[in-house]
């Protein structure tokens, strides 16, 4: 797999939609083929385990599932397979996966609500800031 | 004036088009011709038509939309200005009839509220079989007066006085703080001439030294005199005055003086030049810079209008908004000036105090959860709570529903004594209001030095005094007035006297037609007030005081919050309340005495500034300071007024009703209501009135209602209830502006 992604290159633009479609669920297989050995690299047992790097994925790719236009696909394919090397390659080092893939964009302080059970809006709004 | 002006002009020489055929929208056109032949041309063709022509002029509304009254209808004239007829009062001046036409008259000198100078000159027009040009603001307008504003003769004439004004006036624009919204920058850019001829050397002027609020540049002077009129005919004191004759004119204190008015900040505004501009404020900011934001000032109790100048999050400046019934155009040099204490000492981070005595920063949940914790081990009848003198409305009701839902009815508002009498408003607010006073002519002042307690109502007195030459009756400890006084005792005695009509003063109260008694607030925290409330009714009745058509029985309270805290009925349960308290929450409540607190007492300190109140608090909850959020506050007179968030919040500070609100939940003792609309609507069930905003709401009911009391007035003398002006709250404590006022000017 890694020598798929060795010598990476602007792949021809997709004719249809229903071919960047393709390319689409290619790249995510390749993606979900690579995890375990992105498990392995960084070392993220303790933190995260396959399937949730393969739903963080996922919500990346349904992000742009309203995308219609196949020149945009492939563009953003192309940066995803970027992406995708530089974890391979281990160009990237622990806290960018653990900072974008494990903790996501909620950010390190997460209200698990357990503090807030039960408390208004007005309450949470109210530790929030003074303008709401 | 300026651009605004200059479009005006244009329009003015323009005419409506009115399409024939379909009478449908109306179009302005300029026209490039306004030369006066033309004019001439126009009115004269109308004339020659037999009925009286309806002007076919455009409809012209007053300068700044003011309506005209007529004391007497049947004195109304009718004059011509450009042309147009207006009917004016008789008495007005040719240029309030040109200001009624809606032409506004470029002016230096004369100033609607003070006497008419008439020496700049820039005011001249031309009046028909007049031979030289006149100056409007010293010309008593005449029936028939054809008043040209707009002809070459008045142009050439301001023209000229423009170029003898900038004569001496400095080309400093740039470095001068006025720039911008200098009546000589604009008025020269609409009126001057575009060169000049001037090739001598220009004159200099010393500075003078009027105090830390004050800057002069005396060079830029155009000897106007409105700062001197302003000094003696409002201020009151004749510190300014004009020195030398000719190009040696200069204004000033005559000595080394400086100006000990608690006014003095207003001739800043009244300076058309930048001779006068504000000391705390130079070179701090450009005025097209600033956001204005239209509030009310707190620091006492008159509620004056305020326009709060913010740059970002800072205030820069704070300056008066009209408003006739409360501070005409004016306001005190503690008003104008505190505003640098609102950057200095400002509480950011809810803080508990450790074991160690020193305070810890925490989060907001586990401050709440504390002060919740520790409220509900406490016996409700121990809960205390105190409004600071600069509370709102809002939060003062959240408050108090707050304590009562955790059973305690122990809430007060510092400065109400400890036996307010909430029953009856017109017990405790100003029922003459503030611009009825007026149309006084005697005055009994009880305990109360109006100069520091209220400079806005004392500048009313003053205006009256000077006006109608009413008489002014003192009772109270030697103060300093800015009028004509007696000062009849010092003590309650000379009440009692006063009211048995044994006293000299007593015939003075009874030939006045329209009697005022103010009594101070001071009043409140005396033992004996009841029987000095006596007193002062029994005098009121002795001298018809309270009239269907008149009510002169007046309290003038010294805090922005105490009217609205006896409206919404902040009355403690007992007056020992604070002695045996074992919780008490101060919400900005700096000057409550709690030297009796039990030292196991746990203290809240709800508020922006770290003043006296912090030193006893166990947690600190910040707040925000009234220039950062809505809050209602009623005014001595009983007039409800909002102000609105000028600059953001200080660090991790929230509103003061929101706090209460959060920790009425985290309390478990929800109060039922999440946003200001809702608080509102709480209150129109206890106190209506502070919804009608900027509307005065009188008092229904007289005090006559009271019952009678059997105590008897003591002999202890009345103490002055303001120890210094310039620092009387939070804010003004921690303001540098105030201390150095009152390092130099207190006496």
């Amino acid at each position: 797999m890694a020598h798929m992604m060795r010598n990476m290159r602007v792949p021809p633009n997709s004719a249809s939609l229903a071919e960047a479609k393709h390319k689409t669920l290619e790249f995510f297989r390749m993606c979900c083929r690579s995890i375990p050995e992105i498990m392995e690299i960084y070392n993220l047992y303790d933190v995260v385990s396959p399937s949730q790097l393969r739903s963080a994925v996922a919500a990346e790719v349904r992000k742009n599932s309203n995308l219609t236009n196949p020149k945009v696909i492939d563009m953003l394919l192309f940066k995803g397979m970027e992406e995708l090397k530089n974890c391979v390659d281990h160009s990237k080092q622990r806290h960018h996966l653990v900072g974008k893939y494990v903790v996501g964009n909620q950010g390190l302080v997460q209200d698990l609500g357990h503090k807030d059970q039960g408390s208004s809006n007005f309450l949470k709004n109210f530790y929030s800031g003074n303008y709401f | 004036m300026g651009l605004g002006l200059l479009a005006s002009r244009a329009l003015r020489s323009s005419r409506i088009l009115r399409s024939p055929s379909n009478g449908g929208p109306t179009y302005f056109l300029r026209t490039i011709v306004s030369t006066p032949e033309l004019n001439n041309a126009d009115a004269a063709a109308a004339v020659q038509g037999n009925p009286p022509p309806p002007p076919d002029l455009p409809k012209r509304n007053p300068v700044g939309g003011a309506r005209v009254h007529f004391p007497n209808p049947d004195d109304a004239i009718e004059v011509f200005v450009d042309g147009y007829p207006v009917k004016i009062p008789k008495g007005m001046t040719v240029l309030q009839a040109c200001e009624i036409a809606g032409v506004d008259i470029p002016r230096f000198c004369y100033h609607n509220r003070l006497s008419i100078a008439g020496n700049c000159r820039m005011c001249l027009v031309e009046v028909e079989k007049s031979p030289k040009p006149v100056a409007s603001c010293a010309m008593p307008a005449l029936p028939g007066m054809k008043i040209k504003t707009d002809t070459p003769i008045a142009k050439k004439a301001r023209e000229g006085v423009m170029e003898f004004l900038l004569m001496n006036h400095p080309l400093d624009c740039p470095i001068c703080d006025q720039g911008g919204e200098c009546d000589l920058q604009d008025q020269s850019m609409a009126f001057g001439s575009d060169r000049g001829r001037f090739t001598e050397m220009k004159r200099s002027v010393v500075d003078k030294n009027l105090g830390p609020l004050v800057k002069t540049v005396m060079t830029r002077c155009i000897q106007c005199t409105r700062c001197v009129r302003f000094a003696s005919e409002v201020a009151g004191v004749e510190d300014l005055g004009m020195l030398g004759r000719g190009s040696g004119e200069e204004i000033g204190t005559y000595v080394e003086k400086l100006m000990t008015s608690e006014l003095s900040g207003n001739v800043i505004d009244i300076c058309p030049v930048g001779a006068l501009t504000s000391k705390p404020f130079a070179f701090k900011a450009r005025n097209w810079e600033l956001k204005g934001t239209e509030s009310i000032d707190v620091t006492d109790a008159v509620g004056s209008n305020i326009r709060i100048d913010s740059r970002g999050p800072e205030v820069m400046r704070v300056v008066p908004r009209l408003n006739e019934d409360i501070n005409e155009e004016w306001i005190s040099d503690k008003t104008r000036f505190f505003y640098d204490g609102l950057k200095r000492q400002r509480l950011n981070d809810p803080m508990i105090r450790g074991a160690d005595g020193r305070f810890k920063a925490v989060s907001w949940r586990d401050a709440l959860a504390i002060v919740a914790e520790v409220m509900h081990q406490i016996k409700p009848e121990e809960i205390v709570g105190v409004a600071g003198k600069l509370s709102d409305a809002e939060s003062m009701m959240a408050l108090k529903d707050l304590l009562n839902k955790m059973g305690s009815n122990n809430i007060f508002c510092e400065g109400n004594g400890m036996h307010p009498n909430a029953d009856l408003r017109s017990g405790y607010i100003m029922n003459t209001s503030i611009s009825g006073l007026e149309k006084a002519d005697a005055f009994l002042l009880v305990g109360t030095q109006p100069r520091v307690e209220a400079a806005m109502v004392n500048a009313r007195i003053h205006k009256t005094v000077k006006a109608t030459h009413a008489k002014v009756g003192y009772v109270g400890p030697a103060a300093d007035f800015n009028y004509d006084h007696q000062h009849l005792g010092t003590g309650p005695q000379t009440l009692v006297e006063i009211a048995e009509g044994r006293h000299p003063f007593s015939s003075a109260l009874k030939n006045a037609k329209n009697p005022v008694i103010i009594v101070g607030a001071g009043v409140f925290d005396r033992e004996d007030k009841d029987a000095v409330f006596a007193a002062v009714d029994t005098i009121a009745k002795n001298n018809n005081v309270v009239r269907p058509d008149w009510n002169g029985l007046n309290v003038l309270l010294l805090n922005a919050a105490q009217a609205a805290a006896l409206d919404l009925g902040l009355v403690p349960e007992s007056d020992k309340c604070i002695d045996s308290a074992k919780f008490v929450y101060l919400m900005g409540a700096d000057d409550v005495n709690l030297d009796k607190l039990p030292d196991d007492a746990f203290v809240v300190y709800q508020g922006h500034h770290g003043d006296r109140g912090v030193y006893r608090a166990n947690v600190i909850l910040p707040a925000s300071a009234f220039t950062e959020k809505e809050g209602t506050y009623e005014n001595t007179e009983g007039c409800a007024q909002i102000t609105l968030p000028a600059v953001p919040t200080v660090g991790d500070a929230r509103d003061d009703w929101k706090i209460i609100r959060a920790l009425s939940e985290v309390a478990g003792v929800r109060l039922p209501y999440d946003s200001l609309g809702a608080i509102r609507s709480r209150i129109r069930t206890v106190a209506p009135n502070l919804l009608e905003v900027d509307e005065r709401q009188p008092a229904t009911f007289s005090t006559s209602l009271r019952p009678e009391v059997s105590q008897k007035v003591s002999s202890t003398p009345f103490t002055p209830a303001v120890e210094n002006f310039y620092m009387t709250d939070a804010i003004t404590r921690a303001s540098k502006i105030m201390a150095q006022c009152s390092a130099l000017l207190k006496k």
